[in-house]
Protein backbone atom coordinates (compact mmCIF):
# COMPACT_ATOMS: atom_id res chain seq x y z
CA UNK A 1 0.00 0.00 0.00
CA UNK A 2 2.83 2.58 1.10
CA UNK A 3 4.56 2.02 -2.21
CA UNK A 4 1.06 2.79 -4.14
CA UNK A 5 0.94 6.29 -2.28
CA UNK A 6 4.32 7.14 -2.35
CA UNK A 7 3.81 6.84 -6.34
CA UNK A 8 0.99 8.43 -6.72
CA UNK A 9 2.49 11.11 -4.43
CA UNK A 10 5.29 12.01 -7.12
CA UNK A 11 3.21 11.72 -9.50
CA UNK A 12 1.10 14.58 -8.01
CA UNK A 13 4.57 16.79 -8.84
CA UNK A 14 5.74 15.11 -12.00
CA UNK A 15 2.72 15.13 -13.81
CA UNK A 16 2.13 18.82 -13.61
CA UNK A 17 5.75 19.53 -13.61
CA UNK A 18 5.62 17.65 -16.93
CA UNK A 19 2.21 19.13 -18.03
CA UNK A 20 4.42 22.71 -17.89
CA UNK A 21 7.27 21.80 -19.53
CA UNK A 22 5.93 20.72 -22.09
CA UNK A 23 3.14 23.62 -22.88
CA UNK A 24 6.12 26.02 -22.56
CA UNK A 25 8.28 24.04 -25.05
CA UNK A 26 5.40 24.65 -27.30
CA UNK A 27 4.94 28.10 -26.17
CA UNK A 28 8.65 29.15 -26.72
CA UNK A 29 8.86 29.63 -30.83
CA UNK A 30 5.45 32.46 -29.97
CA UNK A 31 7.41 34.07 -26.82
CA UNK A 32 10.68 34.36 -28.72
CA UNK A 33 8.75 36.08 -31.79
CA UNK A 34 7.45 38.57 -29.71
CA UNK A 35 11.06 38.70 -27.80
CA UNK A 36 12.63 39.62 -30.70
CA UNK A 37 10.31 42.12 -31.70
CA UNK A 38 11.77 44.65 -29.01
CA UNK A 39 15.24 44.43 -30.18
CA UNK A 40 16.61 46.73 -33.25
CA UNK A 41 17.39 44.42 -35.80
CA UNK A 42 21.21 45.09 -35.70
CA UNK A 43 21.25 43.74 -31.67
CA UNK A 44 18.79 40.65 -33.21
CA UNK A 45 21.15 38.79 -34.89
CA UNK A 46 24.22 39.18 -32.31
CA UNK A 47 24.77 36.38 -29.84
CA UNK A 48 26.27 38.65 -26.94
CA UNK A 49 22.73 40.14 -27.01
CA UNK A 50 20.92 37.29 -26.82
CA UNK A 51 19.30 38.03 -23.56
CA UNK A 52 20.86 41.35 -22.22
CA UNK A 53 19.37 43.89 -24.88
CA UNK A 54 17.89 47.67 -24.48
CA UNK A 55 14.40 46.53 -24.92
CA UNK A 56 12.88 49.55 -28.03
CA UNK A 57 9.45 49.86 -29.79
CA UNK A 58 11.06 51.48 -32.82
CA UNK A 59 10.05 48.28 -34.73
CA UNK A 60 6.76 49.16 -33.49
CA UNK A 61 6.56 52.62 -34.24
CA UNK A 62 8.31 52.37 -37.40
CA UNK A 63 5.87 49.61 -38.55
CA UNK A 64 3.02 52.18 -40.29
CA UNK A 65 5.83 53.39 -42.03
CA UNK A 66 8.09 50.22 -42.95
CA UNK A 67 4.82 47.91 -43.75
CA UNK A 68 1.81 49.80 -44.53
CA UNK A 69 0.74 47.48 -41.61
CA UNK A 70 -2.66 48.61 -40.91
CA UNK A 71 -3.88 48.72 -44.82
CA UNK A 72 -3.06 45.24 -44.40
CA UNK A 73 -4.56 44.38 -40.91
CA UNK A 74 -7.68 46.02 -41.74
CA UNK A 75 -8.28 44.44 -45.11
CA UNK A 76 -7.88 40.70 -42.83
CA UNK A 77 -10.39 41.92 -40.75
CA UNK A 78 -12.66 43.13 -43.33
CA UNK A 79 -12.45 40.01 -45.02
CA UNK A 80 -12.60 37.40 -42.47
CA UNK A 81 -15.22 38.77 -40.50
CA UNK A 82 -17.52 38.70 -43.79
CA UNK A 83 -16.57 35.64 -44.83
CA UNK A 84 -17.48 34.38 -41.28
CA UNK A 85 -20.83 35.72 -41.37
CA UNK A 86 -21.57 35.03 -44.95
CA UNK A 87 -20.54 31.75 -44.16
CA UNK A 88 -22.74 31.07 -41.74
CA UNK A 89 -25.65 32.51 -43.01
CA UNK A 90 -25.24 30.21 -45.51
CA UNK A 91 -24.42 27.16 -43.36
CA UNK A 92 -27.09 27.41 -40.86
CA UNK A 93 -29.93 26.54 -42.82
CA UNK A 94 -28.27 23.98 -44.30
CA UNK A 95 -27.32 22.41 -41.51
CA UNK A 96 -30.78 22.71 -40.05
CA UNK A 97 -32.58 21.10 -42.61
CA UNK A 98 -29.70 18.01 -42.70
CA UNK A 99 -29.98 17.57 -39.32
CA UNK A 100 -33.65 18.15 -38.52
CA UNK A 101 -35.17 16.65 -42.22
CA UNK A 102 -32.88 14.28 -43.66
CA UNK A 103 -33.16 12.42 -46.67
CA UNK A 104 -31.66 9.51 -48.12
CA UNK A 105 -29.19 11.88 -49.44
CA UNK A 106 -28.14 13.69 -46.76
CA UNK A 107 -25.11 12.15 -45.83
CA UNK A 108 -24.52 11.89 -49.53
CA UNK A 109 -24.56 15.33 -49.70
CA UNK A 110 -22.20 16.05 -46.91
CA UNK A 111 -19.91 14.24 -47.90
CA UNK A 112 -19.80 15.65 -51.03
CA UNK A 113 -19.27 18.71 -49.58
CA UNK A 114 -16.15 17.69 -47.40
CA UNK A 115 -14.55 16.27 -50.25
CA UNK A 116 -14.74 19.79 -52.36
CA UNK A 117 -12.81 21.01 -49.33
CA UNK A 118 -10.13 18.08 -50.90
CA UNK A 119 -10.06 19.90 -54.39
CA UNK A 120 -6.35 20.92 -54.34
CA UNK A 121 -6.27 24.81 -54.29
CA UNK A 122 -3.16 24.65 -56.23
CA UNK A 123 -5.41 22.66 -59.19
CA UNK A 124 -7.76 25.45 -60.37
CA UNK A 125 -5.30 28.28 -59.63
CA UNK A 126 -5.01 29.12 -63.21
CA UNK A 127 -8.77 29.33 -63.94
CA UNK A 128 -9.79 31.05 -61.35
CA UNK A 129 -6.61 33.83 -61.92
CA UNK A 130 -8.44 34.02 -65.56
CA UNK A 131 -12.01 33.95 -64.56
CA UNK A 132 -11.51 36.87 -61.66
CA UNK A 133 -8.84 38.60 -64.06
CA UNK A 134 -9.83 38.72 -67.74
CA UNK A 135 -13.69 37.41 -67.58
CA UNK A 136 -15.11 39.29 -64.34
CA UNK A 137 -12.82 42.02 -63.63
CA UNK A 138 -13.03 41.42 -59.83
CA UNK A 139 -9.10 40.11 -58.98
CA UNK A 140 -7.72 41.92 -56.01
CA UNK A 141 -11.56 42.98 -54.64
CA UNK A 142 -12.56 42.49 -51.29
CA UNK A 143 -15.48 40.90 -52.72
CA UNK A 144 -13.69 37.92 -54.41
CA UNK A 145 -11.84 37.25 -51.33
CA UNK A 146 -14.36 37.14 -49.05
CA UNK A 147 -16.30 34.90 -52.16
CA UNK A 148 -13.39 32.32 -51.77
CA UNK A 149 -12.79 32.36 -47.76
CA UNK A 150 -16.81 31.82 -47.61
CA UNK A 151 -16.53 29.32 -50.12
CA UNK A 152 -13.46 27.41 -48.90
CA UNK A 153 -15.08 27.42 -45.52
CA UNK A 154 -18.62 26.34 -46.24
CA UNK A 155 -17.66 22.53 -46.24
CA UNK A 156 -16.37 22.51 -42.34
CA UNK A 157 -19.02 24.94 -41.29
CA UNK A 158 -21.79 22.50 -42.70
CA UNK A 159 -20.40 20.05 -41.31
CA UNK A 160 -19.59 21.17 -37.54
CA UNK A 161 -23.00 22.93 -37.40
CA UNK A 162 -24.54 19.61 -38.35
CA UNK A 163 -22.89 18.00 -35.78
CA UNK A 164 -24.17 20.16 -32.94
CA UNK A 165 -27.74 20.64 -34.32
CA UNK A 166 -27.85 16.63 -34.05
CA UNK A 167 -27.53 16.85 -30.64
CA UNK A 168 -30.41 18.93 -29.79
CA UNK A 169 -33.19 16.66 -29.21
CA UNK A 170 -35.75 16.52 -32.39
CA UNK A 171 -38.90 16.92 -30.00
CA UNK A 172 -38.17 20.39 -29.11
CA UNK A 173 -38.19 21.20 -32.72
CA UNK A 174 -41.11 19.33 -33.10
CA UNK A 175 -42.96 21.09 -30.53
CA UNK A 176 -42.20 24.71 -32.38
CA UNK A 177 -43.82 22.91 -35.25
CA UNK A 178 -47.09 21.92 -33.43
CA UNK A 179 -47.35 25.24 -32.24
CA UNK A 180 -47.50 26.97 -35.74
CA UNK A 181 -44.47 28.66 -35.62
CA UNK A 182 -42.69 29.34 -39.12
CA UNK A 183 -39.70 27.72 -40.17
CA UNK A 184 -37.82 30.63 -39.80
CA UNK A 185 -39.15 31.39 -36.34
CA UNK A 186 -37.86 27.90 -35.77
CA UNK A 187 -34.50 28.63 -36.25
CA UNK A 188 -34.44 32.34 -34.94
CA UNK A 189 -36.30 31.62 -31.65
CA UNK A 190 -35.75 27.76 -31.17
CA UNK A 191 -32.85 26.63 -32.79
CA UNK A 192 -30.39 29.31 -32.72
CA UNK A 193 -30.34 29.72 -28.90
CA UNK A 194 -30.15 26.48 -28.17
CA UNK A 195 -27.18 25.69 -30.22
CA UNK A 196 -25.48 29.14 -29.54
CA UNK A 197 -22.22 27.57 -28.32
CA UNK A 198 -22.00 25.75 -31.65
CA UNK A 199 -22.46 28.27 -33.36
CA UNK A 200 -20.32 30.69 -31.75
CA UNK A 201 -17.20 28.52 -32.17
CA UNK A 202 -18.12 27.25 -35.45
CA UNK A 203 -17.70 31.18 -36.22
CA UNK A 204 -14.48 30.85 -33.97
CA UNK A 205 -12.63 28.54 -36.19
CA UNK A 206 -14.15 29.98 -39.37
CA UNK A 207 -13.10 33.27 -38.37
CA UNK A 208 -9.73 31.61 -37.71
CA UNK A 209 -9.04 29.36 -41.19
CA UNK A 210 -10.06 32.86 -42.91
CA UNK A 211 -7.41 35.32 -41.00
CA UNK A 212 -4.63 32.43 -41.73
CA UNK A 213 -5.62 31.88 -44.98
CA UNK A 214 -2.37 32.00 -46.70
CA UNK A 215 -3.64 30.30 -50.68
CA UNK A 216 -6.01 32.07 -52.26
CA UNK A 217 -5.53 35.45 -50.38
CA UNK A 218 -1.86 35.57 -51.59
CA UNK A 219 -3.04 34.33 -55.13
CA UNK A 220 -5.93 36.24 -56.15
CA UNK A 221 -4.92 39.81 -54.82
CA UNK A 222 -1.85 42.35 -55.20
CA UNK A 223 -2.55 45.44 -53.15
CA UNK A 224 -6.24 47.00 -52.94
CA UNK A 225 -7.46 43.78 -51.18
CA UNK A 226 -4.13 42.03 -50.00
CA UNK A 227 -4.47 40.68 -46.18
CA UNK A 228 -1.63 40.02 -43.64
CA UNK A 229 -0.78 36.88 -45.40
CA UNK A 230 0.60 38.16 -48.29
CA UNK A 231 2.40 41.10 -46.26
CA UNK A 232 4.17 38.87 -44.12
CA UNK A 233 5.05 36.50 -47.13
CA UNK A 234 6.01 38.96 -48.92
CA UNK A 235 8.88 40.44 -46.59
CA UNK A 236 10.30 37.30 -45.21
CA UNK A 237 13.84 38.49 -44.27
CA UNK A 238 16.83 37.35 -46.52
CA UNK A 239 19.24 35.91 -44.91
CA UNK A 240 18.35 37.30 -41.37
CA UNK A 241 18.32 41.26 -42.06
CA UNK A 242 15.78 42.93 -40.23
CA UNK A 243 14.61 40.09 -37.70
CA UNK A 244 13.53 42.68 -35.33
CA UNK A 245 11.55 44.65 -37.39
CA UNK A 246 10.25 41.29 -39.15
CA UNK A 247 9.07 39.82 -35.79
CA UNK A 248 7.17 42.92 -35.00
CA UNK A 249 5.46 43.09 -37.84
CA UNK A 250 4.67 39.23 -37.22
CA UNK A 251 3.72 39.37 -33.90
CA UNK A 252 1.04 42.47 -34.69
CA UNK A 253 -0.13 40.32 -37.89
CA UNK A 254 -1.04 36.89 -35.40
CA UNK A 255 -1.64 39.03 -32.14
CA UNK A 256 -5.36 39.69 -33.24
CA UNK A 257 -6.16 36.44 -33.69
CA UNK A 258 -3.92 34.50 -30.79
CA UNK A 259 -5.17 37.04 -28.15
CA UNK A 260 -9.15 36.14 -29.09
CA UNK A 261 -8.17 32.53 -29.11
CA UNK A 262 -7.20 33.04 -25.79
CA UNK A 263 -10.55 34.53 -24.89
CA UNK A 264 -12.28 32.15 -26.48
CA UNK A 265 -10.34 28.76 -25.10
CA UNK A 266 -13.28 27.17 -23.35
CA UNK A 267 -15.07 27.95 -26.11
CA UNK A 268 -13.77 26.15 -28.22
CA UNK A 269 -12.49 22.94 -26.06
CA UNK A 270 -16.17 22.75 -25.27
CA UNK A 271 -17.37 23.39 -28.91
CA UNK A 272 -14.50 21.84 -31.34
CA UNK A 273 -15.89 18.08 -31.95
CA UNK A 274 -17.13 17.56 -35.45
CA UNK A 275 -19.03 15.13 -34.20
CA UNK A 276 -15.94 12.93 -32.23
CA UNK A 277 -18.01 12.68 -29.01
CA UNK A 278 -20.67 10.22 -29.34
CA UNK B 1 -45.56 23.32 -48.56
CA UNK B 2 -44.86 20.08 -48.13
CA UNK B 3 -42.38 18.73 -45.70
CA UNK B 4 -40.26 17.51 -48.03
CA UNK B 5 -39.66 20.43 -50.03
CA UNK B 6 -38.56 23.14 -47.31
CA UNK B 7 -35.28 21.61 -46.41
CA UNK B 8 -34.50 21.40 -49.87
CA UNK B 9 -34.98 24.73 -50.22
CA UNK B 10 -32.80 25.55 -47.56
CA UNK B 11 -29.94 23.61 -47.97
CA UNK B 12 -29.93 24.45 -51.55
CA UNK B 13 -27.87 27.71 -52.14
CA UNK B 14 -25.15 26.02 -50.06
CA UNK B 15 -24.78 23.30 -52.49
CA UNK B 16 -25.26 25.65 -55.56
CA UNK B 17 -22.59 27.41 -54.82
CA UNK B 18 -20.40 24.39 -53.95
CA UNK B 19 -21.06 23.17 -57.14
CA UNK B 20 -20.15 26.37 -58.79
CA UNK B 21 -17.04 26.42 -57.17
CA UNK B 22 -15.84 22.93 -57.59
CA UNK B 23 -17.16 22.72 -61.50
CA UNK B 24 -16.59 25.99 -63.40
CA UNK B 25 -12.84 25.92 -62.48
CA UNK B 26 -12.10 22.56 -62.47
CA UNK B 27 -13.36 21.33 -66.15
CA UNK B 28 -11.49 24.88 -67.36
CA UNK B 29 -8.63 23.04 -65.70
CA UNK B 30 -9.19 19.72 -67.80
CA UNK B 31 -9.87 21.78 -71.04
CA UNK B 32 -6.19 23.47 -70.77
CA UNK B 33 -5.14 20.01 -69.42
CA UNK B 34 -5.44 19.21 -73.22
CA UNK B 35 -4.38 21.91 -74.98
CA UNK B 36 -1.07 23.76 -75.60
CA UNK B 37 -1.18 26.84 -73.59
CA UNK B 38 1.70 28.81 -72.77
CA UNK B 39 1.66 32.56 -71.26
CA UNK B 40 5.11 33.88 -73.17
CA UNK B 41 6.25 32.40 -76.28
CA UNK B 42 7.77 34.45 -79.19
CA UNK B 43 8.04 31.18 -81.28
CA UNK B 44 4.46 30.07 -81.52
CA UNK B 45 2.37 33.15 -80.23
CA UNK B 46 -0.94 31.52 -81.05
CA UNK B 47 -0.26 29.14 -78.22
CA UNK B 48 -0.48 32.10 -75.96
CA UNK B 49 -4.68 31.94 -75.76
CA UNK B 50 -6.50 28.78 -74.93
CA UNK B 51 -8.03 27.42 -78.26
CA UNK B 52 -9.76 24.05 -79.56
CA UNK B 53 -7.22 24.20 -82.30
CA UNK B 54 -4.23 23.71 -80.27
CA UNK B 55 -4.98 20.31 -78.85
CA UNK B 56 -2.78 18.40 -77.41
CA UNK B 57 -4.45 15.37 -76.18
CA UNK B 58 -2.54 13.16 -73.68
CA UNK B 59 0.58 15.08 -74.74
CA UNK B 60 0.69 17.40 -71.13
CA UNK B 61 0.35 14.55 -69.08
CA UNK B 62 2.88 12.35 -70.61
CA UNK B 63 5.31 15.79 -70.49
CA UNK B 64 4.25 15.97 -66.79
CA UNK B 65 4.94 12.66 -65.75
CA UNK B 66 8.61 12.87 -67.34
CA UNK B 67 8.99 15.83 -65.61
CA UNK B 68 12.10 15.31 -63.03
CA UNK B 69 9.98 16.43 -60.76
CA UNK B 70 7.25 15.18 -60.94
CA UNK B 71 7.94 11.64 -59.33
CA UNK B 72 9.52 13.37 -56.46
CA UNK B 73 6.50 15.73 -55.77
CA UNK B 74 4.17 12.65 -55.32
CA UNK B 75 6.67 11.09 -53.17
CA UNK B 76 7.18 14.40 -51.31
CA UNK B 77 3.67 15.45 -50.73
CA UNK B 78 2.51 11.98 -49.22
CA UNK B 79 5.81 11.96 -47.09
CA UNK B 80 5.41 15.32 -45.58
CA UNK B 81 1.62 14.71 -44.88
CA UNK B 82 1.87 11.25 -43.62
CA UNK B 83 4.90 12.32 -41.23
CA UNK B 84 2.91 15.34 -39.94
CA UNK B 85 -0.15 13.42 -39.32
CA UNK B 86 2.01 11.15 -37.66
CA UNK B 87 3.72 13.23 -35.16
CA UNK B 88 0.55 15.32 -34.24
CA UNK B 89 -1.63 12.33 -33.72
CA UNK B 90 0.91 10.66 -31.15
CA UNK B 91 2.07 13.85 -29.53
CA UNK B 92 -1.70 15.01 -29.35
CA UNK B 93 -2.93 12.07 -27.75
CA UNK B 94 0.33 12.24 -24.96
CA UNK B 95 -0.45 16.04 -24.34
CA UNK B 96 -4.33 15.54 -24.10
CA UNK B 97 -3.99 12.40 -21.19
CA UNK B 98 -1.44 14.72 -19.97
CA UNK B 99 -3.82 17.79 -19.51
CA UNK B 100 -6.77 15.77 -18.80
CA UNK B 101 -5.81 15.23 -15.38
CA UNK B 102 -6.21 18.42 -12.68
CA UNK B 103 -3.63 20.07 -11.63
CA UNK B 104 -2.26 23.62 -10.27
CA UNK B 105 -2.22 25.94 -13.45
CA UNK B 106 -4.52 23.91 -15.81
CA UNK B 107 -5.97 26.41 -17.38
CA UNK B 108 -2.65 28.49 -18.40
CA UNK B 109 -0.84 25.12 -19.50
CA UNK B 110 -3.71 24.63 -22.19
CA UNK B 111 -3.93 28.49 -23.36
CA UNK B 112 0.05 28.00 -23.70
CA UNK B 113 -0.25 24.52 -25.25
CA UNK B 114 -2.86 25.43 -27.77
CA UNK B 115 -1.73 29.09 -28.79
CA UNK B 116 0.83 27.88 -31.94
CA UNK B 117 -2.51 26.51 -33.43
CA UNK B 118 -3.53 30.60 -34.38
CA UNK B 119 -0.37 31.49 -35.59
CA UNK B 120 -0.77 32.22 -39.83
CA UNK B 121 1.22 30.12 -41.69
CA UNK B 122 3.42 32.26 -43.08
CA UNK B 123 4.20 33.65 -39.73
CA UNK B 124 5.02 29.99 -38.54
CA UNK B 125 7.27 29.86 -41.55
CA UNK B 126 9.44 33.03 -41.26
CA UNK B 127 9.94 32.49 -37.52
CA UNK B 128 11.17 29.05 -37.43
CA UNK B 129 13.41 29.26 -40.96
CA UNK B 130 14.74 32.91 -39.53
CA UNK B 131 14.94 32.97 -35.95
CA UNK B 132 15.02 29.66 -35.10
CA UNK B 133 16.41 27.25 -37.15
CA UNK B 134 18.52 29.31 -39.18
CA UNK B 135 22.65 27.98 -38.84
CA UNK B 136 24.33 31.14 -37.96
CA UNK B 137 21.91 33.96 -36.92
CA UNK B 138 18.96 31.80 -35.41
CA UNK B 139 18.71 29.76 -32.05
CA UNK B 140 19.94 26.40 -33.72
CA UNK B 141 23.08 28.49 -34.57
CA UNK B 142 23.53 30.39 -31.80
CA UNK B 143 23.20 26.83 -29.76
CA UNK B 144 25.89 24.98 -31.95
CA UNK B 145 28.46 28.00 -31.88
CA UNK B 146 28.31 27.76 -27.79
CA UNK B 147 28.25 23.97 -27.49
CA UNK B 148 31.36 24.28 -29.81
CA UNK B 149 33.17 27.20 -27.82
CA UNK B 150 32.18 25.18 -24.22
CA UNK B 151 34.03 22.10 -25.94
CA UNK B 152 36.91 23.98 -27.10
CA UNK B 153 37.53 25.65 -23.61
CA UNK B 154 37.45 22.28 -21.96
CA UNK B 155 39.86 20.69 -24.03
CA UNK B 156 42.44 22.51 -22.08
CA UNK B 157 41.54 21.14 -19.25
CA UNK B 158 44.21 18.05 -17.73
CA UNK B 159 42.58 14.67 -17.76
CA UNK B 160 38.92 15.65 -18.87
CA UNK B 161 40.81 17.60 -21.75
CA UNK B 162 41.92 14.27 -23.36
CA UNK B 163 37.93 13.24 -23.35
CA UNK B 164 36.95 16.39 -24.51
CA UNK B 165 39.76 16.17 -27.59
CA UNK B 166 37.18 12.93 -28.33
CA UNK B 167 34.45 15.07 -29.44
CA UNK B 168 33.87 16.51 -32.89
CA UNK B 169 33.13 19.98 -33.99
CA UNK B 170 29.23 19.96 -34.11
CA UNK B 171 28.02 21.26 -37.16
CA UNK B 172 24.98 23.56 -37.43
CA UNK B 173 22.10 22.13 -39.80
CA UNK B 174 21.01 23.87 -42.89
CA UNK B 175 17.30 24.16 -43.86
CA UNK B 176 17.52 26.11 -46.44
CA UNK B 177 18.12 23.19 -48.69
CA UNK B 178 17.38 19.60 -50.03
CA UNK B 179 15.76 17.25 -48.06
CA UNK B 180 16.31 19.04 -45.26
CA UNK B 181 13.73 21.62 -45.75
CA UNK B 182 11.09 19.12 -45.90
CA UNK B 183 11.98 18.47 -42.48
CA UNK B 184 11.90 21.67 -41.67
CA UNK B 185 8.52 21.78 -42.88
CA UNK B 186 7.15 18.90 -41.36
CA UNK B 187 8.42 20.24 -37.93
CA UNK B 188 6.81 23.35 -38.11
CA UNK B 189 3.63 22.36 -39.33
CA UNK B 190 3.57 19.51 -36.41
CA UNK B 191 3.78 22.29 -34.02
CA UNK B 192 1.38 24.20 -35.43
CA UNK B 193 -1.41 21.37 -35.31
CA UNK B 194 -0.44 19.24 -32.60
CA UNK B 195 -2.26 21.99 -30.19
CA UNK B 196 -5.48 21.20 -33.03
CA UNK B 197 -5.30 17.14 -32.09
CA UNK B 198 -5.03 18.35 -28.20
CA UNK B 199 -7.93 20.09 -28.47
CA UNK B 200 -10.31 17.51 -30.02
CA UNK B 201 -8.82 14.78 -28.20
CA UNK B 202 -9.58 16.40 -25.23
CA UNK B 203 -12.85 17.27 -25.76
CA UNK B 204 -13.39 13.43 -26.24
CA UNK B 205 -11.31 12.13 -23.30
CA UNK B 206 -13.93 14.35 -21.16
CA UNK B 207 -16.77 12.30 -22.14
CA UNK B 208 -15.19 8.93 -21.61
CA UNK B 209 -17.09 6.65 -18.88
CA UNK B 210 -15.32 6.84 -15.90
CA UNK B 211 -17.04 4.35 -13.74
CA UNK B 212 -15.50 1.90 -16.63
CA UNK B 213 -12.05 2.98 -15.87
CA UNK B 214 -12.86 2.67 -11.78
CA UNK B 215 -14.04 -0.90 -12.87
CA UNK B 216 -10.73 -1.28 -14.55
CA UNK B 217 -8.32 -0.56 -11.60
CA UNK B 218 -10.72 -2.22 -9.42
CA UNK B 219 -10.04 -5.46 -11.01
CA UNK B 220 -6.12 -4.40 -11.09
CA UNK B 221 -5.78 -3.17 -14.12
CA UNK B 222 -2.76 -1.08 -15.12
CA UNK B 223 -3.01 2.03 -16.30
CA UNK B 224 -0.93 1.54 -19.54
CA UNK B 225 -3.65 -1.26 -20.09
CA UNK B 226 -6.72 0.64 -19.15
CA UNK B 227 -5.11 3.44 -22.10
CA UNK B 228 -4.79 0.94 -24.65
CA UNK B 229 -8.08 -1.10 -24.03
CA UNK B 230 -10.70 1.82 -22.86
CA UNK B 231 -8.94 5.09 -23.91
CA UNK B 232 -7.65 4.15 -27.62
CA UNK B 233 -10.82 2.67 -29.06
CA UNK B 234 -12.75 5.42 -27.16
CA UNK B 235 -10.58 7.99 -29.09
CA UNK B 236 -10.91 5.90 -32.32
CA UNK B 237 -13.58 8.06 -33.69
CA UNK B 238 -11.68 11.66 -32.64
CA UNK B 239 -8.58 10.15 -34.49
CA UNK B 240 -10.28 9.61 -37.97
CA UNK B 241 -11.26 12.94 -37.61
CA UNK B 242 -7.80 14.49 -36.42
CA UNK B 243 -6.64 12.75 -39.95
CA UNK B 244 -9.04 13.80 -41.97
CA UNK B 245 -8.98 17.66 -41.23
CA UNK B 246 -5.37 17.60 -41.42
CA UNK B 247 -4.74 15.75 -44.66
CA UNK B 248 -7.40 18.58 -46.27
CA UNK B 249 -5.35 21.15 -45.29
CA UNK B 250 -2.02 19.85 -45.35
CA UNK B 251 -2.33 18.13 -49.16
CA UNK B 252 -2.14 21.41 -50.15
CA UNK B 253 0.74 23.06 -47.74
CA UNK B 254 2.11 25.98 -49.61
CA UNK B 255 3.00 28.72 -48.35
CA UNK B 256 5.83 26.64 -45.63
CA UNK B 257 7.25 25.50 -48.65
CA UNK B 258 7.58 28.18 -50.25
CA UNK B 259 8.96 30.27 -47.45
CA UNK B 260 11.76 27.82 -46.00
CA UNK B 261 13.73 26.87 -49.47
CA UNK B 262 11.27 28.24 -52.20
CA UNK B 263 11.23 24.85 -53.21
CA UNK B 264 14.67 23.63 -53.44
CA UNK B 265 15.12 20.39 -52.92
CA UNK B 266 11.14 19.94 -51.15
CA UNK B 267 8.22 20.05 -53.62
CA UNK B 268 4.82 18.95 -53.17
CA UNK B 269 2.52 18.82 -55.76
CA UNK B 270 0.74 22.00 -55.47
CA UNK B 271 4.24 23.76 -55.51
CA UNK B 272 5.19 22.09 -58.56
CA UNK B 273 1.90 23.36 -59.88
CA UNK B 274 2.69 26.79 -59.31
CA UNK B 275 6.06 26.60 -60.76
CA UNK B 276 4.28 25.06 -63.61
CA UNK B 277 1.81 27.76 -63.78
CA UNK B 278 4.59 30.72 -64.45
CA UNK B 279 4.47 29.63 -67.95
CA UNK B 280 3.00 26.10 -69.06
CA UNK B 281 -0.45 26.10 -67.89
CA UNK B 282 -1.29 23.10 -70.06
CA UNK B 283 1.52 21.27 -67.59
CA UNK B 284 -0.02 23.05 -64.68
CA UNK B 285 -3.49 21.75 -65.44
CA UNK B 286 -2.55 18.31 -66.27
CA UNK B 287 -0.67 18.40 -62.86
CA UNK B 288 -3.64 19.73 -61.38
CA UNK B 289 -5.73 17.00 -62.79
CA UNK B 290 -3.08 14.62 -61.01
CA UNK B 291 -3.41 16.16 -57.92
CA UNK B 292 -7.53 15.50 -57.97
CA UNK B 293 -6.67 11.93 -58.60
CA UNK B 294 -4.42 12.02 -55.60
CA UNK B 295 -6.53 13.99 -53.29
CA UNK B 296 -9.86 11.77 -54.27
CA UNK B 297 -7.89 8.60 -53.39
CA UNK B 298 -6.92 9.80 -50.23
CA UNK B 299 -10.80 11.43 -49.81
CA UNK B 300 -12.78 8.10 -50.54
CA UNK B 301 -10.12 6.33 -47.97
CA UNK B 302 -11.09 9.29 -45.37
CA UNK B 303 -14.29 9.75 -45.83
CA UNK B 304 -15.39 6.45 -45.67
CA UNK B 305 -13.44 6.09 -42.25
CA UNK B 306 -15.20 9.30 -40.61
CA UNK B 307 -18.78 8.86 -42.45
CA UNK B 308 -19.64 5.61 -40.96
CA UNK B 309 -20.58 7.08 -38.29
CA UNK B 310 -21.80 9.93 -38.68
CA UNK B 311 -25.67 9.83 -39.30
CA UNK B 312 -26.22 7.87 -36.09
Amino acid sequence: MSTVSQSSKLGNVLWPALAWIVALVFFFPIFWLVFTSFKTDADAVKPEFLFSFTPTLENYTNMTQNYDYWRFATNSVITSSFATLFALVVGVPAAYAMAFNPSRHTKDILMWMLSTKMLPAAAVLYPMTFLTKNLLSIYDTHFLVILVLCLINLPIVVWMLFTYFKEIPREIIEAGKMDGVSTWGEIKDILIPLAWGGIASTALLTFIFCWNEAYWTVRLTTIDAATLSTLIEGNRAPEGLFFGRLAAVSTAAVAPIVILGWFCQKQLVAGLTFGAVK
Amino acid sequence: MSNRTLPRILQTPAVILLLIWMLVPLSMTLYFSFIRYVLNSSRRPEWMSPSLSNWRGFGNYQYVMEAKDFWFAIQNSVFIVSSILLITVVLGLGIAVLVNKSFPGRGIVRVLLISPFFVMPAVNAVLWINMILDPVLGLQGIAVSSINDTIDGLRDFPVLGAFFNLWPTFEPISFRATQTSAYAVIMMVAWQWTPFAVLIFMTSLQSEDESQKEAATLDGASPWSQFINLTVPHLARPIAIVVMIQSIFHLSLYAEIEIVSRGSGNKNLPYLIGEFTNNNIGAASATGIFAVILANIIAIFLLRMVGKSLMD
